[in-house]
């Protein structure tokens, strides 16, 4: 084990106020659901560990929240993120047409290196609740209107999809670290003429 | 008790008739660029501060800037921290665990419980390196994996810090523990310590981590890495390079040379030491593309010889010795190692011949070329070098310097010195940026403290009978950042206490600090003290490296 490489991914979930981020990620993390609803201010981190094809991965779970007020930080906290996962709740149909937008900021902001394929993940949250208003086909529509973005629905409270749904975000941001090395090409030589270096930079500290 | 006087109008030697301009070590030409930490400390926040003005336009002044960080600000400091904190408070809950659940009284998180560990709980200082986009790389202390939480909440305060408020984040100070931020390049590097070094001190060793990590990758690798993907995870490159960053925090708390920017040669007689670099010059001369020949022991310098018009900065010296000190399989097998010196290129690797001399002397030689299939050439200058050094005697000469045998006036200074009043003392000759203590820290109690901060690193509050180097630099830190503030920085500073007694003095020439017994008379220290300077300058050819030879 010793010699396996460690992987680390950086996870960001999005998606509009009281869709269940948090609600998730504690199901996720710590097995836990509590009805009451808390206002998540800024972002909150967790981590887990999951193995996935035997290997094992650090989730670096950035919960954000989903108030408007809070959307300035987003360029921060997007930065370097290896997936992300857009949250909307079934029973509200806002919290879906806001996908687009939080998908689009997300790309704007993060600007990661290759946007077509950058890996998203849709969690259709709160299928426990019986008022559903989003239909899983049109979910799915859209999903695949945007390059196959897989589609989960879950319910933070009866656990339902929620491990799936995480293996999944794991196994695909983990699909996208190309084992292309950075690092193969030899740097340039030092090219001594280029460098003068002077000691005698100006300073009180010279011996005459 | 304590009474600082600053500017003292007449300065010591004033007061004896010893002659103003001695400087003992002082010398023209010098194998090292003359250092000031301060000077090191106002470039470091000057490259922060670049990338923070590309951020804004209303961005103040560097200078003003400049002297707001110094010591003297402190307080204006302090409250600008949680003024921003106080910001943040609005903006960002910066928790790792969930505070919904928490707050039900429910258990708490896994993290949070590991943060209670004691792996991570009392330690002395902590020490976290991330990249900008929060993903761990290094923390000192523990699993820097399950420490991925704490690191997305110090990226989301230096960034809120900087992107809202359009400022950066510097330190945080509460009753006990600083929390000091460098923003370099792509990383974030945070120490949080208990100890009693200043912002300044702890910023230089934060550089000084991150230079670590440039002289493995060199920093045109970094930058690129980083600009073709933000989420990289570079423990991937650096794995192995973990322990150079983890001996060089304990060699910087224990070494007042990284506190000087000096470096400690190994005292030789000087016909010795010419002898060892005439055997270097003559082998090595008609190689080209040879930029240094280091002859290193034990954390000391013994020489170096270098390609006219290149010197070499005292913190790529440390990083060297640091490598030399970390590897243990430089003292099995010639090695041909591609290193980068930050300060003397950081966009390229030198490529080193590091191999001890021989196996009965603990002296290793770094052969730097910009050549990268140099190793047979340099090999075989090696093995004539060795040779050589072997027929004159000088393999003994350093044994016995190592070994600090008795017979040397070095070996045990104050013995020798005849003042029984001082009980340690520290000097660095400012224009060769070299140093000379009187307890000269030998390799067995460096392996002794590393033991002990393995298992430990904690905060101690002991009391020690017999004090060590360590001890006593520990102490001289307080003096050494008075000395070196920004907005007042203090000549001469005599302090007598029930404890001890302790003087500082900085003249253009060098730094002196030295520790007295309790209750010593100013007059009677300062006599003591050209006393003690007469006795450097007489040692000062064994002492130090007085010419910068070139091949």
């Amino acid at each position: 084990m010793s010699s396996r490489k460690k992987v680390l991914l950086k996870v960001i979930i999005l998606g509009d106020s009281g869709v269940g981020k948090t609600s998730l990620m504690n199901q996720f993390v710590n097995k836990k659901f509590s009805n009451q609803y808390k206002a998540t201010i800024g972002a909150d981190f967790l981590t887990k560990e999951v193995i996935v094809d035997d290997r094992i991965v650090t989730m670096q779970i950035w919960d954000t929240a989903g108030q408007e007020r809070f959307q300035s930080l987003g360029v921060a906290f997007y930065r370097g993120a290896d997936c992300c996962v857009l949250v909307f709740d079934v029973t509200a149909p806002n919290t879906f047409k806001s996908l687009e937008s939080w998908r689009d900021e997300f790309l704007i902001q993060a600007s990661p290196r290759d946007p077509d394929n950058f890996p998203f993940v849709i969690l259709g949250n709160k299928v426990d609740l019986d008022n559903r208003a989003v239909s899983a086909k049109r979910a799915q529509q859209w999903c695949q209107s945007k390059n196959d973005i897989p589609y989960f629905e879950t319910s933070a409270k009866e656990a339902v999809n929620v491990e799936l749904a995480f293996q999944t975000i794991a196994r695909n941001a983990l699909a996208q670290e190309t084992e292309a090395e950075l690092y193969n090409e030899f740097p340039d030589q030092i090219k001594l003429n280029a460098n003068d270096n002077n000691r005698n930079r100006d300073g009180d500290n010279c011996a005459c | 008790m304590a009474s600082t006087s600053k500017d003292v109008p007449t300065s010591p030697s004033g007061h004896d008739n010893t002659d103003d301009d001695l400087e003992p070590g002082a010398s023209y030409d010098s194998i090292l660029n003359p250092t000031d930490s301060f000077e090191e400390f106002a470039t470091e926040m000057n490259t922060s501060l670049e990338r923070s003005r590309d951020l804004t336009k209303k961005s103040s002044t560097i200078s003003e800037i400049q002297s707001e960080i110094g010591e003297c600000s402190k307080e204006l400091k302090e409250t600008k921290s949680s003024d921003n904190l106080q910001n943040k408070d609005e903006a960002i809950s910066a928790s790792t665990s969930n505070s919904n659940l928490d707050e039900n009284g429910e258990d708490t998180d896994n993290e949070d419980d590991y943060l209670k560990s004691p792996e991570l709980v009392n330690k002395e200082k902590h020490v976290f390196i991330l990249s900008s986009a929060g993903k761990p790389i290094y923390s000192r202390y523990g699993n820097e994996d399950k420490l991925a939480g704490v690191c997305g909440v110090i990226q989301a305060l230096v960034s809120v810090v900087e992107e809202q408020n359009r400022d950066i984040l510097r330190s945080i100070i509460t009753k006990d523990c600083k929390a000091v931020f460098l923003v370099k390049g792509p990383l974030i590097l945070v120490a949080v310590s208990k100890s009693n070094e200043s912002e300044t001190q702890l910023v230089l060793q934060l550089t000084y981590a991150f230079n670590q990590i440039v002289s493995v990758l060199t920093l045109t690798q970094l930058n690129r890495i980083f600009e073709q993907r933000r989420n990289y995870d570079l423990r991937r490159l650096l794995s192995g390079a973990e322990r150079l960053i983890d001996n060089l925090l304990i060699f910087m708390e224990k070494d007042p040379a990284f506190l000087l920017g000096a470096v400690r040669c190994l005292p030789l007689p000087e016909k010795v030491r010419e002898n060892i670099t005439n055997a270097i010059i003559s082998t090595c001369h008609k190689i080209r593309d040879l930029v240094f020949a280091i002859l290193i022991a034990g954390n000391q310098l013994i020489t170096l010889v270098r390609m006219k018009k290149y010197t070499l900065h005292p913190s790529d010296i440390h990083l060297l010795f640091n490598l030399v000190r970390s590897s243990e399989s430089f003292k099995t097998a010639e090695s041909w190692t591609p290193i980068c010196l930050p300060k003397f290129d950081a966009t390229g690797f030198l490529h080193g011949h590091v191999s001890y001399i021989s196996e009965d002397c603990q002296a290793c030689l770094l052969l730097l070329t910009v050549q990268r299939d140099a190793f047979y050439p340099l090999s075989q200058a090696k093995h004539t070098i060795s040779d050589k050094l072997r027929r004159s005697n000088c393999l003994t000469a350093i044994n016995d310097a190592l070994n600090r045998s008795k017979d040397l006036p070095t070996t045990n200074p104050l013995k020798h010195i005849g003042i029984p009043e001082i009980r340690h003392f520290m000097y660095k000759c400012k224009s060769t940026a070299q140093l000379f203590t009187s307890d000269p820290i030998c390799l067995d109690r460096l392996q002794d403290y590393r033991q002990r901060h393995k298992e430990g690193g904690d905060v101690v509050k002991k009391k020690v009978e017999k004090l060590s180097d360590i001890d006593y630099v520990r102490n001289y830190r307080e003096f050494c950042s008075k000395m070196h503030c920004a907005c007042s920085p203090a000549k001469l500073i005599f302090r007598s206490n029930s404890l001890d007694t302790v003087l500082a003095w900085i003249t253009n020439g060098f730094e002196l600090y030295v520790t007295f017994d309790p209750l010593m008379e100013k007059d009677q220290a300062i006599r003591a003290v050209d006393r003690l300077l007469r006795w450097i300058k007489n040692e000062e050819k064994r002492i130090f490296i007085m010419n910068a030879p070139t091949f």
